[in-house]
């Protein structure tokens, strides 16, 4: 009978932790029990046993620990001797060393740059510290059979919450006004904001002056810094007073309780002039004070250990009270969400009160940066792997020496590490000195920096791209190389190198790496390109407007420059293109209809030079003025009216609509957005705010001069602000040029990244190839053959690589193309491919010459001569 | 001074040492432990005991023959040491002499 034996694992196990001194008479013990326990309870039992008493015998006195003295000197010996001949290797092959080290430290570079940012985006409004208990209560309403996630809310929601939960500690609405702000003779635009008296104690904004409880005194204010320094320069602006003229005309003086520190840079809300919301009940109709009046947030902070839950009961009734008084804006249902989450997910809200992007901004980011980390990877480890070639003799001698395969592993891995510490210190200059501030240039806005939300993780970062980058690409070639034989190296026959199929996979990947961004951001360029050329749908050139504060204003502008003989045409509406016109629901047909509603006088159209399509535009008339509507083709699709839309008739704000004309789809903000259904109507009662002309494109200038003039006569006490239609789009222009420049540095990154690459191997295979290419020289090759020959397998890698990248590259690009532009899309063409295949053979024809020239011009005598 | 104080499962373990007296290894007592006094220890807690009744010098170990069972390994035979069997003593003559101080009364008491 075959004798059982315990759990070879088990004893496998003890033997790997156990301490040698110790090993024999504990493995004997348990054996003679493991013995004795089959005889009389049977294999498994026993087995089951011995499982146990090798888990009950791990414990810290029979762990082996290395402490013996001869064997750290040993370490720290080899350790010493890994670093000075990893150093000396860096300085022999100094030209690849360098390409690894610098394509590695770009890679990480821009990794770095996107953990900065990335982390910063992460870490939004973190510094609050009673931030985990604040929720914005935001809600959803039906548009069109789709629901939409709005910040405002019912102004009444907040106290009534407040009032009906105990768990609720308080509440603190925002609620934006634009007014005139007055200091000392000047007269600026601003954004007030109304808030309750509790929102500086429910947030906490580092404060150079005051306190918390400023705000509980209806005639304090409270600025930023920012604002402080604009309206009293270097004075103290604690106790001076500013007066606001706010929109109905009132006006009130505050007196300045509370300045603001500078913002950290993680806030996403950033309230830059604060009042009391009290003074908003004074400044607006009484009506507005109840369930239908929607103000633009409402932030509750619930009391410790409570959920928000807790209030989830109460909704219904909420959604009764605000459908009692406001039919019109149906709320479905509200939603609490938590502040740290407010500026990633803004963008899935309507009228966010914080900043905040698009998360495909940051994904893409991510991905990049992992893209082009990868292709600094493969490239490290097939410089490595051929590399060490030229070291076979040394790893052979090593073993014979006695080095066993660990060491050989360790040492490869040390010395990549090194390789790695270099490329890291060098890629977070680059990214310190180089790459974060540039990226702050293109946008400044976002405040990037250096920094961290919180040091350690910055730190563990560092560490773990170190190691990450260090082990993956050092890891394929310390094992690979260590299980050579000596005997096999020492006799010539360990086959290595350039028929490498392993090398040749990595170049492969890491075009095929290349080939994505690559095209991808052809791709997404090429869209950002068409966008800024596009056409706006009207022709803003020559246009200028100047804001006016009501009829009475505008009349007299119209009168100061109707003389003027640069002024063609002129009108006055209540909102203008570009600078946002407000979005109403509209009831027909028992739907709700998003539209945008915009007033305006007469000779408007022309102004913009807008583009009829159908009917006429609005005159003066009074039946004009009072029912006819302009709409566009949007309105029309939406409303069904294909067929005519020429005096159909629909009722909005209670009066009777005519359609007497269509107009082109335009662009009245910017390409991101859709275009909605456009309401024109006669400027009627509603107020004026924008007093348009037009004029030849080369005299907007001199006008702007003579309007600024006008305007100091009309109005010295209101600020001259005035909009060249051309510029109501620069922003768009900005970003979209940004993203251009983004694109192109990552792009040039990447194909910087796939030539290194292939430099390195080129030459080194050249280097080992010298014989070869003599030989061929001596029989009488020409040098097309030789180029041929050595760049022929690095051609049909990279023709494979295109082939499978660029498909992946577009299809992922459309992704995120389709997520920012649901509209406007260029669609594909051949440009992005032409280009970007162009671009990849172009560089690498100018990295192979080089090495192939060395190989053309070799001189076979002396190469071939044997000593 | 350290080692003078032993603990109860050190205590047992020395005398089952004593006891043993040159076959005195891990697995046996262990046996001689559960017969004599019906305690089920596992066989890492006796030696880490016995290593410990070592380093503090009151047993001394050396290894035995090899033998044919336990797949040849050798075991570790214990036994007291001058110092081991002075202890010993004391605390037996420490325990004796408080137990005869116990009045018989006590003894009376309880029943």
């Amino acid at each position: 009978m075959k004798h059982p034996d315990p759990p070879y694992w088990a004893d496998r196990f003890l033997r790997w932790y156990c301490n040698p001194k110790f090993l024999e008479e504990i493995e004997g013990d348990i054996y003679e029990l493991f013995d004795r326990r089959v005889e009389s309870k049977g294999q498994r039992t026993a087995k089951i046993k011995f499982i146990w008493d090798v888990l009950r015998f791990f414990r810290w006195s029979n762990i082996k620990k290395s402490n013996s003295k001869y064997s750290t000197m040993k370490g720290t010996l080899l350790f010493k001797n890994y670093l000075k001949l990893g150093i000396r290797n860096i300085r022999k092959n100094l030209v690849t060393s360098s390409i690894n080290i610098f394509g590695l430290a770009i890679a990480i570079a821009f990794a770095i740059t996107t953990f900065i940012f990335v982390d910063m985006q992460l870490n939004m409004d973190k510094f609050h510290s009673k931030g985990d208990r604040i929720y914005q209560i935001t809600n959803f309403m039906d548009q069109d059979g789709e629901d939409r996630r709005w910040g405002d809310s019912p102004l009444l929601l907040g106290p009534k919450i407040a009032a009906d939960h105990p768990t609720v500690e308080s509440f603190a609405r925002i609620e934006y006004t634009s007014a005139n702000v007055k200091a000392g003779a000047d007269v600026f635009d601003e954004l007030v904001t109304f808030v309750d008296p509790t929102f500086l104690e429910m947030f906490d904004y580092p404060m150079i002056y005051g306190n918390q409880q400023v705000l509980y005194d209806k005639n304090k204010m409270v600025l930023s810094k920012e604002m402080a320094i604009k309206y009293f320069r270097n004075d103290d602006p604690i106790g001076k007073e500013l007066s606001i003229k706010f929109s109905n005309g009132t006006i009130k003086r505050f007196t300045v309780g509370a300045v603001l520190d500078e913002f950290p840079y993680n806030a996403g809300l950033r309230e830059s002039l604060c009042i009391p919301i009290e003074n908003f009940f004074d400044v607006t109709d009484e009506q507005n004070y109840d369930w239908s009046y929607l103000t633009d947030a409402t932030f509750i902070l619930m009391k410790e250990g409570e959920s928000i839950t807790s209030i989830a009961d109460s909704y219904p009734e909420y959604i009764e009270l605000q459908h009692g008084s406001n039919p019109e804006w149906n709320i479905k249902s509200f939603d609490p969400m938590p502040l740290y989450e407010l500026s990633l997910r803004s963008w899935e809200m309507v009228g966010s009160v914080s900043g905040g992007g698009h998360p495909g901004g940051r994904i893409a980011l991510m991905v990049i940066s992992a893209f082009l980390l990868g292709m600094a990877c493969f490239n490290f480890m097939n410089i490595s792997v051929v590399s060490a070639t030229k070291r076979l003799k040394e790893i052979a001698l090593r073993k014979v020496m006695g080095g066993i395969k660990k060491q050989i592993v360790n040492q490869f891995l040390i010395e990549n590490t090194l390789q790695c510490l270099f490329a890291l210190v060098f890629g977070t200059l680059v990214a310190y000195f180089l790459l974060i501030p540039g990226f702050d240039y293109l946008v400044p806005q976002m405040e990037l920096e250096m920094r961290s939300s919180e040091p350690e993780s910055m730190v563990i970062f560092f560490v773990a791209l170190l190691l990450g980058v260090g082990l993956i690409s050092g890891a394929y070639p310390a094992f690979y190389i260590s299980r050579f034989e000596p005997i096999a190296i020492f006799r010539g026959n360990q086959k290595f190198g350039s028929k490498n199929l392993f090398s040749k996979i990595m170049l492969g990947l890491q075009f095929f790496l290349a080939v994505i961004t690559i095209v991808g951001s052809f791709i997404i360029s090429d869209q950002f390109m068409y966008l800024s050329d596009k056409d706006w749908g009207y022709d803003p050139t020559g246009s200028f407007s100047v804001y006016v504060n009501g009829q009475e204003q505008n009349e007299q502008m119209r009168n100061e420059m109707i003389s003027n003989p640069m002024v063609q045409t002129y009108a006055a509406s209540n909102y203008l293109i570009g600078r946002g016109i407000p979005l109403r629901s509209l009831e027909y047909d028992n739907r709700q209809i998003r539209v945008r509603l915009i007033g305006v006088s007469e000779d408007y159209f022309e102004t913009f030079q807008l583009r009829l399509k159908d009917g006429r535009f609005l005159t003066d008339q009074a039946l004009d003025q009072q029912s006819g509507v302009v709409v566009n083709e949007k309105f029309v699709r939406e409303m069904g009216w294909e067929e005519d839309p020429i005096n159909k008739t629909f009722v909005y704000d209670s009066v009777r609509r005519t359609v007497v004309g269509v107009i082109h789809d335009f662009h009245y903000y910017d390409f991101y957005s859709d275009i909605d259904p456009l309401i024109i109507h006669g400027l009627g009662e509603s107020r004026v705010r924008y007093f348009s002309m037009r004029t030849n494109g080369e005299d907007v200038f001199e006008l702007e001069q003579d309007a600024k003039t006008a305007w100091q006569k009309v109005a010295p006490n209101d600020p001259f602000d005035r909009v060249f239609q051309e510029d109501a789009f620069d922003n768009f222009y900005a970003d979209n040029s940004t993203n251009i420049t983004i694109m192109m540095v990552i792009t040039g990154i990447a194909i910087l990244l796939a030539c290194l690459g292939l430099y390195g191997l080129l030459s080194f295979n050249v280097q080992g190839k010298l014989k070869e290419f003599s030989v061929r020289k001596v029989l009488g090759a020409t040098p097309k053959t030789l180029a041929k020959v050595a760049s022929k397998q690095y051609s049909i890698i990279i023709l494979i690589s295109f082939i499978l990248g660029a498909p992946l590259g577009v299809l992922s690009m459309q992704q995120l193309i389709d997520s920012i532009f649901s509209e406007n899309q260029k669609g594909l063409s051949a440009g992005p491919f032409i280009i970007s295949i162009a671009l990849i053979l172009i560089t690498m024809i100018i990295t192979v010459t080089g090495q192939v020239r060395k190989a053309i011009k070799i001189n076979p005598a002396e190469v071939l001569r044997n000593e | 001074m350290k080692g003078t104080n032993l603990g109860e499962l050190e205590e047992l373990i020395m005398l089952t040492v004593g006891s043993l007296f040159d076959e005195a290894y891990g697995v046996a007592v262990m046996d001689e432990l559960l017969e004599k006094t019906g305690r089920n220890l596992n066989i890492s807690a006796v030696h880490a005991v016995l290593r410990r009744l070592e380093e503090k010098g009151l047993l001394s170990s050396r290894m035995g023959g090899s033998t044919n069972s336990r797949g040849g390994r050798r075991k570790r035979l214990f036994t007291l040491t001058k110092a081991g069997k002075e202890v010993l003593d004391q605390t037996i003559a420490i325990r004796t002499s408080l137990y005869n101080s116990i009045p018989d009364l006590t003894f009376n008491f309880s029943i």
